[in-house]
């Protein structure tokens, strides 16, 4: 019996003319969305990787100098695009492109591409990610809306019910049989996903194919939370037009209303100092120290110099005591902007996480936070990129005032270091986290979206088990 | 049957019908929640703009005390940062804040605001690069996601209110058998339409317009009432537009439920596909230069320029001048060489930055043509540059900074060369950067253009309608 009902539906939907219409329309969206996602995808990687091998050589060939000169001339380093940032952007236009390691400063990533653009192209880009998550659930609701309801308005579920097919099965069939018709539309695009995923060059990503499957995953349980809503809704209500105008409202608070409306509210309950006074607070605690951390005194230093190598004066000494002051100040220095940027970070997921909270509202938060963490374009994977910058610039300082500090006097200038110490500071090389770490980080954006996904199912078959025929 | 009798109808129906009611409750909530949202946001700003201020003064009148001790018989407090020299009373230890104070409106669209720097530090050693900031402290999720602020509520959801008020002006009277009857008044369908459609422009009208003059009333937005009157011209519009189109699909004579779906899916297209596909293409057939690039060609400039720089003890001593302690002292000339090499450096930063710019406005050039085909796009711009938070007015701002930055350089760099030391009686005379925002006549030329094609969807829709409505007999 089933099997009718899903083939019913199935021809239903292919015949209506405005099925076929969104659905063209869905569907070529998505394929322009993945490739232009995919096009652009790839020359940020091949741009990024060219700059990135551009600075190391710029780092190489810097010529003869002091070896603090070179940290202070530093090492530009570019993020690098993930496998599939194609899919799903994330917050990418909005974290900065590129770091400036140098000595003394932790600085920001600077160059947001949304900076360049008008405030028009920020309103709306169109990347797959933004079709899946908008334009499919309307499909979807386009599709099944009037699954009972307008069977009901026709007369002809109770003619249905009279053959002796049971509720679940009714149920199940319209299902499958909108799950059918959406196949063809999203079958392709999957496909045309996954090969991009596998031509293109899969950038520093653990795990590539992993991801993208966990991520048709979580697209797949956000669609069937809205069949189920729908199919729930289109039982119960009293016209098929109910249903309809139901539906889209709850369409409009889900990816619309309700993701701007937990910005805001993240914004007031975890607040985030203004960037003056961020920077006034790295400055003044810089200057003085703050708390157990002090700035280091260079008298106590030398005395400890001295001391250990058992000379007089400083220079007398073996090595070069500016190096050691130079380290020092280092250390002091990364534990201030550990702690400023530690705590401003940590807002951030604060924020991030309460709106993650709020997906219990809004489904389409969880398969965004899912997506653009599968993606690997989420605020927790820059601050990853950042903080494996940051400790490349840590370990290069190190290494420059080492270099220093053993190989010049106490007040020699005229000390330079060549291409060797360069070439002996290894590349940057940046190794993407894992899926584990990714999935580690969004298991609240799991729990709530398989909490919609048990919900709708249940609602669903709740409704449907207590809809009345006229 | 007068207007007056359908306007009085009208209400008593309003009035009757629950989820109507519950529909303008909801909006209403929700735009004063999105008003106290641009409001918090506006104080924010402002507290940012009030320290940065506070901040020029006290630095200006710590280099005055200092200068004057020094002039007293007394020491600098570093031999290294003596604010007699140039290169220290105009360096970054003497910068000037240039600051953006926030839109007149702000509290009604935060727009590009929280994005787009709205302070520079300006001394010296300002440049291309030092435009390359990132404005605000914000959580890049929430960039992504925008705010919601009374310019959003406008744009995307009053439409589907105005929908909800209208796709079934006409639709519903036939439905119920009462058009028949109506129209063997002397009155024309057509008429019938736009007094119904009148009273709930009017209230909806009310609504978006009070709740925006609260907002302005609230932030002193009343300075500038050309802004207001741009704002409210273009909510007024826009949602007119809405009206009219759902006046067009009535007329067409189909069912209500068949409006409603053409209604929703127009709403669907304009405000949220079509922008999107806009931005597509615009990203695929004009695509913007690449930062990523400019970053290497800075380096490569700046290389250059620092090779072309002699000693490597200079160059020591301008990064660390206090690591120098008793070794050397200000040589004299030292001054003249850095800056030589700094010129050097700002020169082929502007080239590189006015290539980059010459594509970039070219690029938006192209892309903004395409917000012509748009409702949304354009009232989105419209309502933005009212408020003060849109892309021109930080442009702006930006090149009065960089004309700020000329003054400030050309007040310093002669006495940089000259090896001159500098005293308190200069500070009086030092360059302070005063906001010259445009006027009313630039604000309303930039919006000749959007608001012209606007009002010319809504007459175009207007006029379909009125020809449809004309065709629409009782007896249908």
């Amino acid at each position: 019996m089933i099997h009718h009902i899903v083939r019913k539906e199935f021809a239903d939907m292919i015949r209506d003319g405005r099925f076929r219409w969104s659905a063209i329309l869905v569907g070529s969206l998505l394929l322009v969305s993945l490739a232009h996602g995919w096009v652009q995808a790839r020359k940020a990687s091949q741009e990024h990787a060219a700059a990135q091998a551009t600075a190391r050589e710029h780092w190489e060939t810097q010529g003869e100098k002091n070896p603090h000169s070179a940290a202070h001339y530093g090492v530009y380093a570019f993020k690098p695009r993930l496998a599939l940032s194609f899919v799903d952007e994330g917050v990418d236009p909005f974290t900065g492109t590129s770091v400036w390691l140098e000595a003394h400063r932790q600085n920001d990533f600077l160059l947001r591409p949304a900076q360049d653009v008008t405030a028009a192209q920020r309103i709306g880009a169109l990347t797959a990610a933004q079709v899946l998550q908008h334009l499919v659930p309307l499909l979807i609701i386009l599709l099944t809306f009037g699954a009972f309801a307008s069977e009901r308005e026709r007369g002809t579920l109770r003619q249905l019910v009279a053959t002796g097919v049971g509720w679940r099965e009714l149920a199940l069939g319209k299902a499958l049989g909108a799950s059918g018709a959406l196949a063809l539309l999203l079958v392709p695009a999957a496909v045309a996903g996954a090969t991009a995923l596998v031509v293109a060059n899969p950038g520093p990503t653990a795990s590539p194919v992993a991801r993208g499957a966990v991520l048709a995953g979580a697209y797949l349980a956000y669609f069937v939370v809205f069949l189920a809503l729908s199919l729930a809704v289109s039982a119960r209500a009293r016209s098929s037009r109910t249903a309809l105008v139901f539906l889209l409202a709850v369409w409009v608070v889900n990816g619309l209303v309700a993701p701007r409306v937990a910005v805001d509210l993240s914004k007031r309950v975890y607040a985030t100092p203004s960037a003056f006074e961020f920077a006034r607070t790295v400055e003044r605690e810089m200057a003085d120290g703050v708390e157990d951390i002090a700035p280091p005194d260079r008298a106590e230093s030398t005395q400890r110099l001295l001391a250990e190598y058992g000379v007089e004066r400083v220079e007398d000494l073996p090595i070069n005591a500016v190096g050691v002051y130079l380290q020092e100040s280092e250390e002091f220095s990364n534990r201030i902007f550990d702690r400023n940027y530690g705590a401003l970070w940590d807002a951030f997921r604060r924020q991030g996480i309460l709106q993650e909270v709020l997906a219990a509202a809004a489904p389409s938060i969880a398969v965004r936070t899912l997506s653009m963490g599968l993606a690997g374009t989420d605020v927790e994977q820059h601050r990853h990129f950042a903080e494996a910058a940051e400790t490349y610039r840590r370990d290069l300082m190190r290494q420059m005032n080492g270099d220093m500090t053993e190989n010049s006097l106490t007040g020699d200038f005229s000390y330079a270091a060549g291409a060797e110490l360069w070439e002996s500071v290894p590349p940057l090389e940046y190794e993407a986290p894992p899926l584990g770490w990714v999935l580690g980080n969004r298991i609240l954006s799991l729990a709530v979206l398989g909490a919609w996904l048990a919900g709708a199912v249940l609602l669903a078959s709740a409704q449907v088990r207590r809809a009345e025929v006229a | 049957m007068t207007a007056r009798t359908v306007l009085k109808n009208e209400w008593r129906l309003l009035m009757a019908d629950r989820p109507l009611k519950i529909a303008l409750g909801l909006f209403v909530v929700l735009l004063g929640y999105a008003l106290t949202n641009g409001v918090v946001w506006l104080r924010f700003q402002e507290r940012t703009v009030e320290a940065t201020t506070s901040g020029n003064v006290e630095r200006a009148s710590a280099l005055r005390q200092e200068l004057e001790a020094i002039e007293a018989g007394g020491q600098p407090s570093s031999p290294f940062a003596d604010p007699r020299s140039p290169r220290v009373l105009g360096g970054p230890s003497g910068s000037h804040t240039a600051v953006l104070a926030p839109g007149p409106l702000t509290a009604l669209a935060i727009g590009q605001s929280d994005l787009l720097p709205y302070y520079y530090d300006v001394n010296i050693y300002t440049n291309e690069a030092s435009f390359h900031q990132n404005g605000e402290v914000e959580n890049p999720l929430n960039l992504m996601v925008g705010r919601f602020d009374l310019a959003f509520a406008v744009v995307y959801l009053l439409p589907l209110l105005v929908l909800a008020l209208s796709f079934n002006v006409l639709s519903e009277e036939r439905e119920q058998g009462t058009l028949a009857l109506t129209l063997s008044q002397p009155v024309s369908a057509r008429s019938v339409v736009t007094v119904k459609l009148a009273f709930r422009a009017l209230v909806v009208a009310a609504i978006v317009l009070g709740v925006s003059l609260l907002g302005a009333l609230a932030t002193g937005g009343f300075g500038s009432p050309g802004r207001i009157l741009l704002w409210s011209v273009t909510a007024v519009a826009y949602a007119l537009f809405w009206f009219a189109l759902a006046a067009w699909v009535n007329a067409l004579g189909r069912s209500s439920a068949w409006n409603a779906t053409v209604l929703v899916g127009a709403w669907l297209v304009l405000v949220v596909v079509l922008p999107a596909a806009i931005n597509a293409a615009a990203g695929l057939l004009h695509p913007l230069p690449s930062r990523v690039e400019m970053v290497t060609a800075q380096r490569e400039a700046s290389n250059d320029a620092v090779n072309r720089r002699s000693e490597l003890l200079a160059r020591y001593l301008e990064d660390h001048p206090e690591m120098a302690d008793g070794v050397v002292a200000d040589e004299p000339g030292l001054g003249a060489l850095s800056w030589a090499a700094t010129d050097a450096v700002n020169g082929r930063l502007e080239e590189v930055a006015a290539e980059h710019d010459a594509r970039r406005a070219e690029q938006t050039a192209l892309v903004r043509r395409y917000r012509f085909l748009s409702p949304a796009l354009l009232a989105q711009e419209a309502l933005l540059d009212a408020a003060g938070t849109g892309d021109a007015r930080f442009a702006d701002f930006q090149s009065q900074v960089r004309a700020f930055a000329e003054r400030w350089r050309e007040f310093f760099v002669p006495a940089i060369m000259a090896d001159e030391q500098m005293n308190a009686g200069v500070l009086a005379d030092v360059p302070t950067f005063s906001l010259v925002d445009g006027d009313s006549a630039d604000l309303a030329r930039r919006a000749t253009a959007p608001l012209a094609v606007l009002a010319g969807l809504l007459a175009l829709i207007g006029a379909a309608a009125g020809v449809g409505l004309g065709r629409v007999r009782g007896a249908d």
